[in-house]
């Protein structure tokens, strides 16, 4: 079955959802049928983007997986969902948390539990109109999570969901819509996983994340699908007065993977940290799209991605930021790193600054491309250790500087295997 | 003052510990060390000094195997081997030490990771018989030790290689890489150049405690300051890749008052401000 109007009405019923979202589902996918793909070289937000072994025709938009998402992974976490396809999520949350109000639920029963909440939020930051990546999600979007902490809530242990490929040639289009309430203060992992090493797949997932006055937040995403999927993900955080993210995103699979990474910094104030981590193997080929939009006073953002390659892996990095008219004492920060552990990898970084308001305290920005440093090197061996030992320990330590802002350890520590893995 | 040029070299002739023998070295194909000769034993201080451009890094890089100079010609005898045909781990390993003139910042490496790895590595640890691996105690009462004589505070392990560390602590830092790898052939590069007195004399203090009949050291300096911390045995003058005097530590003496001017317009004495510092 291919992406039709009809494959979105049997996913809405399947799931049990309102009319209202199937309403969305269906305009969404109007929006979807109207498009075409990204033009490559006309569109700058597309540009160095290669797409033409993509076929969408091959991938089809749901599949009953052949099996639960493997759960149970994790410990010491507040609150898990699993999903794996388009199969019903399942939460599980400590009791304290409930009481205290906090909800992380399947996104599919949050339509039909808290109607006002998820229509009002819902494709608000991440709109389908986007381009037709964005709308396919919109129309047919697996599921997902919905995460609520209410006003004044801190929760200590990590909230946690993960997201399981259905299975080869099926569409995963995974969603999590977070509303973070008046300083309240959690941590929220993201994890996007396949079954099989080796299944092609596409997928588009959105995580729209809503900062309220004050709350202090942080947000990873791990990404580490099979290096055979097509991935085009979003990811928006509209932060309002003193709110304060920290972000973190892990990129590992994806033959190519697109992420866009927008942070409103609208309330004044409000600060986000974003940090990005990846390593590319093989053919893999990573895109990153990153924008920090100051838009209120008194705005800080400040970027690092970092990233290593080898073998024929590429990167483009493209970063934006943007200092709007009102943002007057804001500051900015913007650095790209990638280090190339191959004669044929390949990393571009491109920083774009949009300045329209110059009482700024800040706006800084750098970028580098290049091999270990000789030096280094140098160092490390007239210290007596050998070269491999060397060259995998500034590996290390050139990633360890984002891999240590992941605060699940469990997380951290697969993704440092994962990392010492490629390095050897 | 009349010196005898030769001295030192007589001396040391017959089958010294560490004996570099007409080394010739280039740098971006331009000949930059030609033809140097020199024999330190065990127990001995020498130092190398030179103004500006006269080969002294070209030499301590070179020993060290450093990737960017060529050997163009000669050996360097080290425990029976000539060690410029062996790459840098291999050298270390042998019992050689470079201390930095410019210690790189390695962001992502924390002191405490990087000095057990390589303590390891001494050990013929290679991470699977872990028998050969320094014990977390051992590690500990090492370090403490070392680290109280050159008055450095335990924080200094949990940070990251140099990152942020002053001129003074970055030197520091060297010295207890030394104390703790304990070489038997140290070269310090421009050990003093930009410290205050202080870090001087602690740097001195603890090279002044390492010194003894198994180690050698060559210490390579434009200026004579450091020499009245660490009193050298032998002074060597290192002139446009040549050595063009050698003698006791008297050498250093006549070069604070005379400088290079013999060969070149520069002082060996550190301009007051410097002092100051």
């Amino acid at each position: 079955m291919a992406f039709t109007k009809a494959a979105v009405e049997e996913l809405s019923a399947l799931h049990g959802e309102p009319e209202w979202l199937r309403a969305r589902r269906l305009a969404a996918f109007g929006v979807f049928e109207g498009m075409s793909l990204p033009d490559t070289r006309r569109n700058e937000d597309w540009k160095q983007v290669d797409l033409k072994a993509l076929n969408l025709e091959a991938y089809a938009p749901f599949q009953q997986p052949n099996g639960a998402a493997p759960a149970g992974r994790l410990e010491s976490v507040g609150a898990t969902l699993y999903q794996r396809g388009t199969s019903p999520a399942v939460a599980s949350i400590a009791a304290d948390l409930s009481q205290r109000g906090v909800i992380l639920m399947p996104l599919a029963a949050a339509a039909s539990a808290y109607p006002e909440l998820v229509q009002r939020y819902l494709f608000s930051a991440v709109k389908p109109e986007r381009d037709k990546f964005a709308a396919l999600h919109a129309a047919l979007f697996s599921g997902g999570s919905f995460l609520y902490v209410p006003d004044g809530v801190t929760v200590e242990q990590p909230l946690v969901s993960q997201f399981w490929s259905a299975g080869p040639g099926a569409a995963v289009l995974p969603h999590s819509l977070i509303i973070a309430g008046k300083g309240s203060r959690f941590q929220y992992v993201d994890e996007f996983l396949s079954n099989n090493r080796d299944e092609t797949s596409l997928a588009s997932g959105s995580s729209e994340i809503f900062l309220e006055e004050g709350a202090d937040v942080g947000y990873v995403a791990l990404q580490h699908w099979s290096v055979k999927t097509w991935q085009f993900a979003n990811q928006r955080f509209h932060l309002g007065r003193d709110a304060r993210l920290q972000m973190v995103d892990v990129a590992l699979g994806g033959h190519l993977a697109r992420l866009r990474v927008e942070a409103m910094l609208e309330g004044p104030g409000s600060s986000a940290n974003l940090k990005g981590l990846f390593f590319g193997t093989g053919e893999q080929a990573f895109d990153f799209r990153t924008l920090q939009d100051h838009v209120g006073p008194h705005t800080t953002s400040d970027l690092l991605f970092k990233g290593a390659l080898r073998d024929q892996a590429k990167s483009v990095y493209v970063g934006v930021v943007r200092v709007e008219a009102a943002a007057r004492g804001s500051s900015s920060n913007q650095a790209n790193r990638n280090l190339l552990l191959s004669e044929k990898a390949k990393a571009t970084s491109e920083p774009i600054l949009e300045i329209l308001n110059n009482d700024i305290l800040r706006c800084s920005h750098g970028a580098t491309v290049g091999p270990v440093d000789p030096e280094h090197l140098f160092y490390l061996e007239s210290r007596g250790i050998p070269r491999p030992t060397a060259e995998r320990m500034l590996v290390q330590g050139f990633l360890g500087e984002v891999l240590d802002r992941i605060p699940v350890a469990q997380v951290r520590d697969a993704v440092d295997q994962e990392l010492a893995a490629r390095i050897d | 003052m009349a010196l005898n040029s030769e001295s030192a070299g007589k001396l040391t002739h017959v089958m010294a510990d560490f004996e570099i023998k007409d080394l010739r070295v280039s740098v971006e194909g331009r000949e930059i060390l030609k033809g140097v000769s020199l024999a330190v034993n065990k127990g001995e201080v020498h130092a190398v000094m030179g103004p500006n451009g006269s080969g002294k890094s070209t030499l301590s890089h070179t020993l060290m195997g450093h990737p960017n100079y060529k050997v163009v010609g000669g050996q360097v005898l080290f425990k029976g081997k000539d060690i410029l045909t062996l790459p840098t781990e291999e050298r270390a390993k042998l019992g050689m030490f470079l201390a930095l003139q410019y210690p790189v910042v390695v962001p992502g490496i924390t002191m405490s990771n990087f000095l057990r790895t390589a303590i390891n590595a001494k050990r013929g640890f290679d991470g699977k018989d872990k028998s050969k691996a320094i014990s977390v105690k051992e590690f500990r009462a090492l370090l403490k030790n070392e680290m109280s004589v050159l008055r450095m505070d335990d924080s200094f392990l949990s940070r990251y290689v140099n990152e942020g560390f002053s001129g003074g602590e970055k030197k520091r830092a060297e010295i207890l890489q030394m104390a703790v790898l304990k070489p038997e052939m140290a070269i310090l590069d421009e050990t003093d150049s930009g410290l205050d007195i202080d870090s001087i004399k602690f740097v001195s203090d603890a090279v002044n405690k390492m010194r003894g009949p198994e180690l050698g050291v060559l210490i390579i300096t434009h200026y004579t300051r450091v020499l009245k911390f660490i009193k050298p045995d032998y002074v060597h003058v290192l002139v446009n890749g040549e050595f063009v005097r050698s003698g006791g530590p008297e050498l250093a003496d006549w070069l604070e008052a005379k400088g290079y001017s013999e060969w070149v317009k520069e002082p060996a004495k550190a301009p007051a401000a410097l002092e100051a510092k």
